[in-house]
């Protein structure tokens, strides 16, 4: 575990790696939509009223979120699949642990959705502005704690067995950790400057089939990318020093410093991308071009660091040579071609579907 | 090999199975409506753009629009549920099946995306589709829809008649086992049934349309009830490729399994009665009302279906491979004489609730080994069951545990778990005294020892549908 990745594992560890984090990597994507979406259009409601309702982001948001909650459910699909092969143990104890608070993110989901078709709706005359905003916040509180849930399960999944017993015996369905909310709030912020580029990428399409206008919301979208990068930059150096020695060695040591580097890299270009479309006030397809790449690069570095995280700490716990000795026998199950053969036809079919709808005239 | 350690949760008076099986039957049907809702639009587009039905077209809109709001994220959201659940109820089975199948998970979920996809391509476009356009997108929606069912359909049957994969342990034959096709041809069957009643409540909520013209559509997607006649023949050929003593447990052997069994049946007997006479001979209209109870008809017999196909599997959960108890047949020797929880990590949560250490550990065994089935005091509650046999029928019973049910597995502890395990059970039948002597403190003990582990022995080893000394 000192050598950059994946150079130092197995070859069925890192290709069970690989298949998790970019299937994680679609799941984040979409989630990040879903999850500072409803942020921005509750924050809309709250402070910005008309003005907000009308606003051409939040009118996209509204939009768009029971779509972008579909796919964010559909993409942590596959990970999660791969997530059981690569750490079963520990993801169903930790499953079983937080019982039915963990299961609790099923009817938030539904709860969510539906909320957000209301969103959508538009309201029956007479009704207050209240309702509304109550509404956007319950919207982004479903979200929110389908989140927090998500994290809290990551880090009990990754505890040692004694600390599972003890919190077994307790009979506790929440898991206190101090790492919590710092983790939790890094997740979120770091959300804006993703769904601030798809949002950029929507208006900007938008504008070219002369639905809108490329300056449509182009400020705004551009100056949330922008805050969020910093303050999740930040953010990040302070949850650092909340991580433990093993995992604060290991991703400033030669196995993560790569990694390290591309993921502020990547911030770094989405920084430029988000100021210079700030300074133009309307989308263009290069700036977006970079900063998308800057956002691809911080997702790789940043999801890379997160699991040589996790196998450091659970070499500390039940030890990787046992870890890798399952993922060699899970690798030779056979049916791996027949899955990437589906998954070339079925992305291509899915390709072939959206291109179909987007030729079509409005 | 040991079997892993999971910390197990408690579901209170209600029986795991029962919160899986109704969960499974919520998720099977939001899944048949849409698997058979694709095809049905699919063919009733094909009847709008060849001028045989003037508002078909104006039903799929419709209909669509249900589909997306209904299956799209509940049918998503309780099929990660279902994962969920399995998860709480037996860890090692869904890891199992995991282990065995993540590639064929991994397809399914590449149909299961184009499905959404394609969906939701049509939903926000269809109104602007030319004719040609709408048709292939329902064709891609709907075969991505029977495809997802193609592939999982493979894994379920697996788990109760794994064929030849319990020889060869090689993902494919497990794949094409001897009950996939019967089962992905009677379910095809029933999701058909399904779209096409819930079809008649969407016709019925079209209140533009006069009486007539509902009418024409409704016997349109009466044609989706035809198929229904093979039924009786599909179902024949799934019994067929069940093991003989799942077969006998739906035939009267468990009068819980023959009662949802008949509860299915009946259900779509009913249905089919309903659809032979009212709607194919006699052409009748069928109301909003009349719908709603045929749809609530064919939740009734796939629940009866589900649980059935959850029930017979026991005392597997993987049939020849893993135990409800999550023991693999290989291990029960080993734990015989190491004792089934002397691993097991997890403390009692309520340890201070019980008199003594015996009863303790009888908890424990109870939380190991029958849990999973049986509650103390709710659903199948032991304290019900064996509260008022005679001491030895009880020692008896359980250590010849396979024997007094075929469908529980060989009893997989010591002689001194057995008895804790026993004396939990008459503690909690005293009505939980405080105070409570130890059994094995006695001195009649050794003797009592003598006697568990022969009956252990006599029983062996081997699950209870086969003989003593019988080999497979
Ligand atoms: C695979 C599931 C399963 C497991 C595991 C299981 N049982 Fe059962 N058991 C059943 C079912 C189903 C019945 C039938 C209940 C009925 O007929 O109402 C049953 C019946 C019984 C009965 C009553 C038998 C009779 O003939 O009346 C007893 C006693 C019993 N179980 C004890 C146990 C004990 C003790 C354990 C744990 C060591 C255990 N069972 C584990 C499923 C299970
Ligand atoms: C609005 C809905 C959702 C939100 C806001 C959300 C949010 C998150 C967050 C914040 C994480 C990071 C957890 C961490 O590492 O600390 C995460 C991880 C993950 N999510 Fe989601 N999620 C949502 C829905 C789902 C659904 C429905 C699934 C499954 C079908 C899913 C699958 C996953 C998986 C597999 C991971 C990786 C967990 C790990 O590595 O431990 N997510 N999600």
């Amino acid at each position: 575990m000192d050598a950059p990745f994946p150079s130092g594992l197995p070859f069925p560890t890192a290709a069970y790696l690989v298949l998790y984090l970019v299937t994680l990597w679609v799941h984040i994507a979409f989630m990040n939509y879903v999850l500072a979406g409803s942020a921005t259009l509750a924050a809309g409601l709250v402070v910005g009223g008309r003005a907000a309702k009308e606003h051409p982001i939040c009118a996209l948001l509204r939009d768009w979120m029971p779509f972008m909650l579909s796919a964010a459910i559909t993409a942590g699909i596959a990970p999660l699949l791969f997530l059981q092969v690569l750490y079963k143990e520990q993801f169903y104890t930790a499953n079983l642990l937080l019982f039915f608070r963990w299961m609790a993110i099923l009817p938030a989901l539904i709860l969510g959705f539906y909320l957000g078709y209301l969103l959508k709706k538009e309201p029956a005359p007479g009704r207050g502005r209240g309702g509304r905003i109550a509404l956007g916040i319950a919207v982004f509180a479903c979200f929110a704690f389908v989140g927090w849930s998500w994290v809290e399960n990551h880090l009990l999944s990754v505890q040692p067995e004694e600390c599972w017993k003890e919190h077994y015996v307790s009979g506790a369905h929440l898991y206190a950790s101090p790492e919590l909310l710092p983790r939790l709030l890094l997740w979120f912020v770091a959300g804006f400057p993703t769904m601030a580029l798809m949002v950029g990428w929507q208006l900007w399409d938008r504008g070219r089939r002369g639905k809108g206008d490329p300056a449509d919301g182009a400020r705004a979208g551009s100056a949330i990318g922008l805050a969020g990068v910093v303050v999740s930059a930040l953010w990040a150096w302070r949850y650092f020093y909340l991580l433990s020695d093993a995992a604060q060695k290991i991703v400033s040591g030669p196995a993560g410093r790569l990694y390290l580097l591309l993921s502020i890299a990547g911030g770094a270009i989405e920084l430029v991308a988000f100021a210079a479309l700030l300074r133009r006030g309307r989308w263009s397809p290069g700036w977006l071009a970079l900063g998308s790449a800057g956002l691809v690069a911080n997702f790789v570095g940043t999801g890379v660091m997160n699991e040589t995280i996790r196998l450091v700490t659970l070499d500390g716990t039940v030890g990787l040579p046992l870890l890798f000795a399952r993922h060699a026998a899970s690798w030779k199950v056979a049916g791996f071609p027949v899955f990437l053969f589906f998954l070339a036809l079925n992305v291509g079919l899915m390709a072939f579907c959206v291109r179909r709808v987007r030729r079509l005239p409005n | 090999m040991n079997p892993p350690y999971y910390p197990v949760s408690d579901f209170g008076p209600m029986m795991k199975g029962m919160v899986i099986g109704g969960l499974g039957i919520v998720h099977v049907f939001l899944a048949m409506f849409a698997i058979g809702g694709g095809l049905l639009m699919c063919y009733f587009q094909w009847l709008a753009q060849t001028g045989r039905s003037p508002n078909a077209r104006r039903f799929v809109d419709g209909y669509f629009k249900a589909l997306v709001l209904i299956s799209f994220v509940v049918g998503a959201v309780t099929g990660v549920a279902m994962w969920f659940v399995s998860i709480q109820v037996s860890p090692r089975t869904i890891g199992m099946m995991v282990e065995e199948f993540h590639w064929v998970w991994g397809i399914e979920w590449t149909f299961f995306s184009l499905e959404i996809t394609a969906g939701y391509c049509f939903y926000r476009c269809s109104a602007r589709l030319p004719d040609r356009d709408r048709l292939l997108l329902l064709g891609i929606y709907s075969a991505a829809s029977w495809f997802s069912l193609f592939w999982i359909n493979g894994i379920l049957t697996w788990q109760l008649t794994p064929g030849d994969w319990s020889r060869t342990r090689e993902v494919w034959s497990g794949f094409f086992n001897p009950g996939f096709l019967p089962s992905l041809l009677f379910r095809t069957v029933t999701a058909m049934t399904v779209a096409s009643l819930a079809a008649c409540v969407v016709i019925n909520t079209m209140a533009d349309l006069d009486r007539a013209a509902r009418k024409a559509l409704i016997n349109k997607a009466a044609h989706f009830l035809f198929p229904m006649a093979a039924m009786p023949f599909l179902s024949a050929w799934y019994f067929g490729t069940m093991p003989e003593d799942s077969r006998r447990m739906v035939f009267g052997g468990s009068i819980v399994m023959t009662l949802f069994m008949g509860l299915a049946t009946g259900a779509s007997l009913l249905i089919g009665l309903y659809a032979g006479f009212a709607l194919l001979l006699k052409r009748l209209y069928i109301n909003g009302a009349t719908a709603t109870l045929l749809v609530a008809l064919s939740f009734a017999a796939t629940a009866g279906g589900e649980f059935v196909r959850e029930g017979v599997r026991k005392p597997y959960t993987v049939r020849e491979a893993l135990y409800s108890t999550s023991v693999a047949p290989e291990e029960v020797t080993r734990l015989r004489a190491e004792g089934c929880v002397a691993r097991d990590p997890y403390p009692l949560r309520d340890a201070a609730n019980y008199p003594n250490d015996q009863v303790r550990l009888g908890a424990k065994v109870f939380r190991f080994h029958c849990n999973v089935c049986h509650t103390m005091d709710g659903a199948n509650a032991l304290r019900h069951l064996a509260g008022d046999w005679t001491p030895v029928q009880r020692r008896m019973n359980i250590a010849q545990l396979q024997r007094t049910k075929t469908f529980m597995p060989p009893f997989s502890g010591t002689p001194e778990e057995l008895e804790a395990l026993v004396r939990l059970i008459e503690w909690a039948t005293a009505g939980r005294p405080r105070e409570w002597p130890v059994s094995t403190d006695r001195e009649d003990w050794p003797e009592g020892r003598r006697r568990i582990r022969a009956w252990l022995d006599e029983a062996g080893v081997a699950p209870g549908f086969l003989k003593p000394g019988e080999r497979r």
